[in-house]
């Protein structure tokens, strides 16, 4: 007889189980599982003390009713044959009366369920895991709980629900539904007293259902007003339980974001109330969850999500659920439905569109679409020829084509009357920007918050530095020029402007002041020489005028420029008064002695090397309608502030070939960057504020490789400068765990320079030998220059000094900042370390080695 | 007179200097026979009792996606400020726990905020540009939530590490920066009054960290500064310090005035707090604490409104310790009670009728904490 009950089991629910339990000769397994489940449900009673929140009484409750229930079970398997599963089953049907009566109270226990399941967050991991090894331990015995459970919910198919909480955790449904089960459970016991404190503050449990009170976005938990305060804290998410922080809210309360209630305008002030609406409505916390919508089939990627807010014209009311979009003309609706709004077109998102999109039947197709039957008489009555079925392509203005033909048809939303139509028809037009402008403007200011979320997601930093005069600023320049579309606005370029002119003014007083250094140099040898050659003395007096003597009115410029130089207000005069002395410049500049001091500017020591680019434009320059063009910025001086910081937001352009190559790289185009140049100054042993840099992706150091025969003013070579500020900054335990690009800078001049000085000038490099050191390289041209061996030689130098302070690589790209294509390359360099290092379990970092940096290096 | 010779006496006089300098430090610790810690042991004094509720976390400030790096309160004692490297300044009501404005600065690397006395306007420096900026509060934000900038004080060559209102006075603000100096500048114009330190010999030789002005005695003030000095200043004459203070042993990262305005504690990165007195220029008490581990820096420091507590934040988890200042001896440490925060506590502040205590966290929050139970405020 016993196999009779089981086969009428199956028929009433078609459950797997039975066909498993089919063979009843396990009769022991049985007894043995209920120990089992006991343990479960201690287990959810530990649990329950981590939540702090009000409702902490109800789960324990719930377990004493299924120890009740177990207990039952047990006292009847000890009397009835352990075989009969089902009477168990038909023991707890015969218990789900009284639950039925908790019906009644349903709605208030789900709310109760979901503040227990949200605020158990975390135990819910430790809880299913239960499940899952009471599961994996032990089949039947779970199914018996499961059949339980089931039976008291009543509704959905038990064993699928059960499966579904052990086997995946991320179904946040049907988690939901069990923990609805569960608690629907809860009032058997609590019945009286919560039917006492029904609408009552969850916090200090006063009041009743009709005292006015603030609800939960997340748990739904209700606090009077004089609780709300604590129980919500500062509201940092809007209006959550302290213990809801972080937590998705409830997608049905997504309409009340930023609305707020009467009582907590009486609580806060209105600055207040302001903050906690904006925060509610902008925190990420609070937004739609990408996964959570469908569109053509696919859940959205968080980016898909962002692309379909900020676009033009967004889907309005969007919430979790299915869409068809079509990309083509834009048309948007709910899956199965007739079109709900037109949308931004050609918005990559989702997957491609079905033709059951809408659940047409007309086997009229737009772009794809079977469309419904409301679409098909707005069609014949715009004047469309619908005859034969045909498949219509149609734009985002409405025009459309049929397939296979190229002439344009027509517009469906030409005349005025197709948009009343669809006004009646309730039918969606292509909106007009221009006629909701205020709604535009509330879209974009969503738009731009999460826009703002996006950014903290996908911004990379990186920090740029370097000794002064290593070229970190130019490097800086030339980025914002390589990647900016507007580089400098207009009022920066006019302040740049001044300080060209300024520079440009001390330059020339450079070259005056040697002027005058070689005139006395020349007017002493030629003395000397008169001395010794007495007899020519009848020359002397014209003699006296050397190659480096100017005219009377020249001289009085000069010296009145050199004195306003020396008291230190050349920066306050000169622009001003530049229109007034141009012509003065003009003929300073074509002075043969200023030309002959020009050509002997090497010896001048204080001239920067830059200066003769400024310098032999100089009367370009000088005159006051003079724009700086890119170029000129980047070789001009002092343009970014030596004192601060400075930052610069960017996005590397994506070439059209990287397109092309790979699509799936379209996400990148959303990582953004953020170069920070930090001063030199101040970085010395006093890092002070570096470690508010902690969050940098990586740190590009910059070092000149032109310095290693240049002095400091106290005497130390720069290149053991440089080297000292690299140590001290690799070895500051924020940077523990940072990469570090090395790039050496002013290749260009280091080639020049490398063949007139020694580079064993600087006491570091005393062992380069080029002959010994000779490297393999990738240059085809035969032997490597001086100037790539030298670049080589300071690269594993440094290579080797920094994995003897830190046991990792160093990379080490080679750059001249003045070209624009050496520092992309290097910048993309950094670009690809910051990627590899996401990734970098999977790449072998040794395999990394200097010469794969000579691509970036040499082929520029 | 030649250059070298020139040189050579310049050598000679700051070898001088120094020696004088050693010799008077070296006076000093003769001097000090005793500390406050051993006279009130002698008197028989005992430490400060604290229960278990007795300073509790009321309130928790979360709204902050960054670490804290300062804080300020209002002279009133229901607001506070708080800078943090997510860039934002928030101004809180600290009775309500509700933020009542959040200005989004144009630089994320903000190091310091202050409150002016009369709660009208805030002030905020760092490192972009070496520039304090001033919001007021009662400007509206544009549909962006940016808040115009009122002031912008520029001047300063380096970072701005620390910006204090002088007591009672909206209009004058002091500011300490790396470039070594110390600024008083006139809110109103955006002028700079005077330059403290720079080009001066008796200025600070490294950057400036703190700034502490005294409540009682306004044209006071002394700074910390990575020198390991601590330096007094009296706003009327910026030609040169009022008195230097040596002793400790690492960068002086805090400065704080004694309520009573005529001592001033210090804290420090080599891991001591001291107790200076301003009229005699002696160390009164170093705060070291227990242990043979190593130091950890102190990164903030506030005195109780009797001054009788010292609580100090350390470069570690989340380190807090309540000194007794009488007996020198830890009596409480934040870090271990209950809500305590999840990281290094960076900033600290006691509000003006000592009734709370405000400490901001790199964990990004600011927690709010008052004493609790029967006692009375000390």
């Amino acid at each position: 007889m016993p196999l009779k009950k089981p086969d009428s089991i199956h028929e009433d629910d078609d459950c797997l189980f039975a066909v498993e339990y089919d063979g009843p000769p396990l009769p022991y397994d049985i007894p043995r599982a209920v120990p089992i489940n006991m343990d479960r449900i201690p287990v959810a009673a530990v649990v329950s003390p981590v939540c702090i929140s009000a409702a902490m009484s109800f789960p324990v409750i719930q377990p004493i009713l299924s120890i009740d229930s177990t207990k039952k079970q047990l006292s009847r398997e000890k009397m009835v044959s352990p075989t009969s599963v089902i009477e168990h089953v038909s023991d707890s049907t015969a218990v789900s009366p009284t639950e039925e009566v908790s019906g009644e109270l349903e709605e208030e226990t789900t709310a109760r369920g979901l503040a227990f399941c949200d605020s158990f967050e975390v135990s819910e991991e430790k809880e299913s895991l239960d499940n899952e090894s009471v599961l994996s331990m032990d089949y039947p015995s779970s199914r018996v709980t499961g059949d339980c459970v089931s039976e008291t919910g009543g509704k959905k198919q038990p064993v699928v629900t059960f499966l579904g909480i052990a086997s995946d955790d991320d179904d946040d449904d049907e988690e939901e539904d069990c923990n609805q089960k569960r608690t629907r459970v809860v009032p058997v016991k609590k019945q009286p007293q919560t039917k006492g404190k029904k609408g009552s503050c969850y916090r200090c449990f006063k009041g009743n259902r009709f005292t006015e009170k603030e609800v939960c976005l997340v748990c739904d938990a209700k606090y009077c007003s004089s609780c709300v305060l604590r129980a919500m804290g500062s509201m940092p998410e809007g209006r959550k339980c302290v213990s809801c922080i972080g937590c998705p809210i409830d997608e049905s309360k997504r309409g009340s974001l930023g609305k707020c209630s009467r009582m907590l305008k009486r609580l806060l002030n209105d600055l207040e109330v302001k903050q906690i609406m904006k925060t509610e409505r902008f925190c990420e916390a609070n937004q739609l969850p990408a996964e959570y919508v469908y569109v053509n089939g696919q859940p959205l990627y968080p980016e898909e999500l962002v692309a379909l807010q900020t676009c033009a014209n967004p889907p309005k009311k969007l919430k979790p659920g299915d869409y068809w979009y079509d990309k083509v003309s834009g048309l948007w609706g709910k899956e199965g439905e007739k079109p709900y709004q037109i949308i931004s077109p050609h918005l990559n998102v989702g997957g491609p569109i079905s033709a059951e999109a809408s659940n047409g039947n007309t086997q009229v197709f737009i772009n794809g679409r079977e469309i419904t039957k409301v679409e098909l008489r707005m069609l014949q009555l715009a004047g469309v020829q619908c005859a034969g079925n045909p498949h219509f392509w149609v734009n985002e203005d409405g025009s459309y084509q049929e397939e296979g033909q190229k002439n344009t048809k027509g517009y469906i939303w030409g005349k005025a009357g197709t948009k009343l139509l669809c006004a009646v028809l309730s039918l969606p037009v292509p909106s007009k920007s221009i006629s909701n402008a205020s709604g535009d403007q509330l879209h974009s200011a969503n738009s731009r918050s999460i826009l703002d979320h996006l950014e903290h997601r996908t911004l990379q930093k990186i920090l740029l530095v370097g000794n002064s005069g290593s070229g970190t600023s130019t490097i800086f320049k030339q980025a914002k020029i390589l990647y900016k579309d507007v580089p400098f606005l207009e009022d920066e370029r006019e302040n740049i402007k001044v300080i060209i002119q300024t520079n440009v003014y001390g330059y020339l007083g450079m070259l005056l002041e040697g002027r005058e250094r070689f005139e006395e140099e020349a007017l002493g040898v030629m003395n000397t020489k008169q001395s010794l050659i007495e007899d020519e003395e009848g020359d002397a007096k014209s003699n006296i005028k050397t190659l480096y003597s100017i005219g009377p009115r020249l001289k009085a410029f000069s010296d009145w420029l050199l004195k306003t130089m020396a008291a230190g207000n050349l920066g306050v005069i000169f622009p001003a008064a530049s229109r007034e002395y141009a012509p003065l410049v003009e003929e300073l500049w074509r002075d043969a002695a200023i030309q002959a001091t020009y050509k002997r500017r090497s010896e001048l020591g204080l001239l920067p090397s830059v200066a003769s680019y400024f310098l032999e434009r100089a009367i370009d320059v000088l005159t006051p309608d003079y724009e700086p063009s890119d170029l000129d910025i980047l070789y001009a001086e002092g343009v970014t502030s030596s004192s601060g910081l400075a930052c610069l937001d960017f996005s590397f352009p994506q070439t059209a070939a990287e397109e092309n190559l790979d699509p799936s790289d379209h996400l990148d185009s959303l990582l953004r960057y953020q170069l920070i140049r930090v001063p030199s100054r101040g970085l010395g042993e006093n890092c002070k504020w570096i470690d508010m840099f902690e969050d940098v992706g990586m740190v590009v150091f910059v070092v000149s490789m032109s310095d290693y025969d240049q002095v400091s003013e106290d005497g130390t070579n720069k290149m053991l400068l440089a080297k000292k500020l690299f140590e001290s900054i690799i070895t500051h335990p924020i940077f523990e765990q940072m990469d570090f690009l090395l790039i050496l800078n002013k290749y260009d001049l280091l080639e020049e320079k490398v063949e007139r000085v020694p580079l064993t000038r600087c006491e570091w490099f005393q062992d380069f030998n080029p002959v010994v050191s000779r490297h393999r390289s990738n240059n085809n041209n035969g032997n490597p220059t001086l100037g790539q061996l030298a670049f080589h030689y300071m690269a594993v130098k440094f290579k080797r000094f920094y994995s003897s302070l830190t046991g990792k690589k160093l990379f080490v790209s080679s750059s001249k900042s003045l070209d624009p294509n050496s520092v992309d390359a290097s910048l993309k360099l950094a670009m690809e370390i910051l990627k590899w290092s996401e990734e970098r379990a999977n790449i072998c970092m040794s395999e990394y080695s200097m010469y794969s940096t000579e691509p970036s290096s040499f082929s520029n | 007179m030649s250059v070298s010779e020139l040189k050579e006496r310049h050598a000679a006089a700051t070898e001088t200097v120094n020696n004088l300098r050693d010799r008077l430090i070296q006076r000093r610790l003769q001097l000090l026979d005793t500390d406050v810690a051993k006279y009130t042991a002698a008197q028989g004094r005992s430490p400060v009792k604290f229960g278990a509720t007795d300073l509790v976390c009321c309130r928790t400030l979360q709204g902050h996606t960054g670490k804290v790096h300062s804080l300020d309160w209002t002279l009133e004692s229901n607001r506070i400020v708080s800078a943090s490297q997510d860039g934002r300044l928030i101004v809180w009501n600290a009775l309500t726990s509700q933020k009542t404005h959040a200005i989004k600065l144009p630089c994320a690397w903000v190091m310091t905020c202050a409150f002016s006395p009369n709660g009208q306007t805030v002030a905020c420096g760092g490192l972009l540009d070496s520039v304090c900026s001033i919001f007021s509060l009662s400007s509206t934000a544009d549909k962006d939530g940016t808040v115009p900038v009122s002031r912008m004080l520029s001047g300063h060559k380096g970072y701005v590490s620390c910006c204090r209102y002088v007591p009672n006075d909206d209009a004058h603000l002091i500011t300490s920066s790396g470039d070594q100096t110390c600024v008083l500048w006139d809110v109103t114009t955006g002028l700079k009054i005077s330059v403290f330190g720079g080009e001066f010999q008796s200025g600070h030789t490294a950057d400036v960290l703190s700034v502490s002005i005294s409540e009682s005695n306004p044209t006071r003030f002394i700074t910390g500064s990575c020198d390991t000095t601590a330096r007094l200043w009296d706003t009327r004459d910026a030609s040169r310090a009022v008195g230097t203070f040596h002793g400790h042993k690492g960068d002086v990262n805090t400065v704080k005035f004694f309520p009573d305005g005529h001592r001033f504690g210090t804290g420090s990165e080599d891991g001591t707090c001291r107790l200076y007195d301003i009229r005699t220029g002696h160390q009164l008490q170093v705060y070291q604490p227990q242990g043979d581990g190593e130091s950890l820096p102190v990164t903030s420091i506030a005195f109780s409104a009797s001054g009788r507590l010292l609580f100090a934040g350390y470069a570690n988890n989340n380190t807090c310790y309540v000194w007794d200042t009488f007996l020198g001896e830890v009596v409480l440490d934040l870090g271990e009670l209950q809500d305590s925060h999840k990281n290094r506590i960076s900033c600290l502040g006691m509000s003006a009728d000592g009734s709370a205590l405000c400490t901001g966290s790199w964990d990004s929050n600011l927690k709010i904490w008052a004493f609790g139970g029967h006692r009375r405020v000390i």
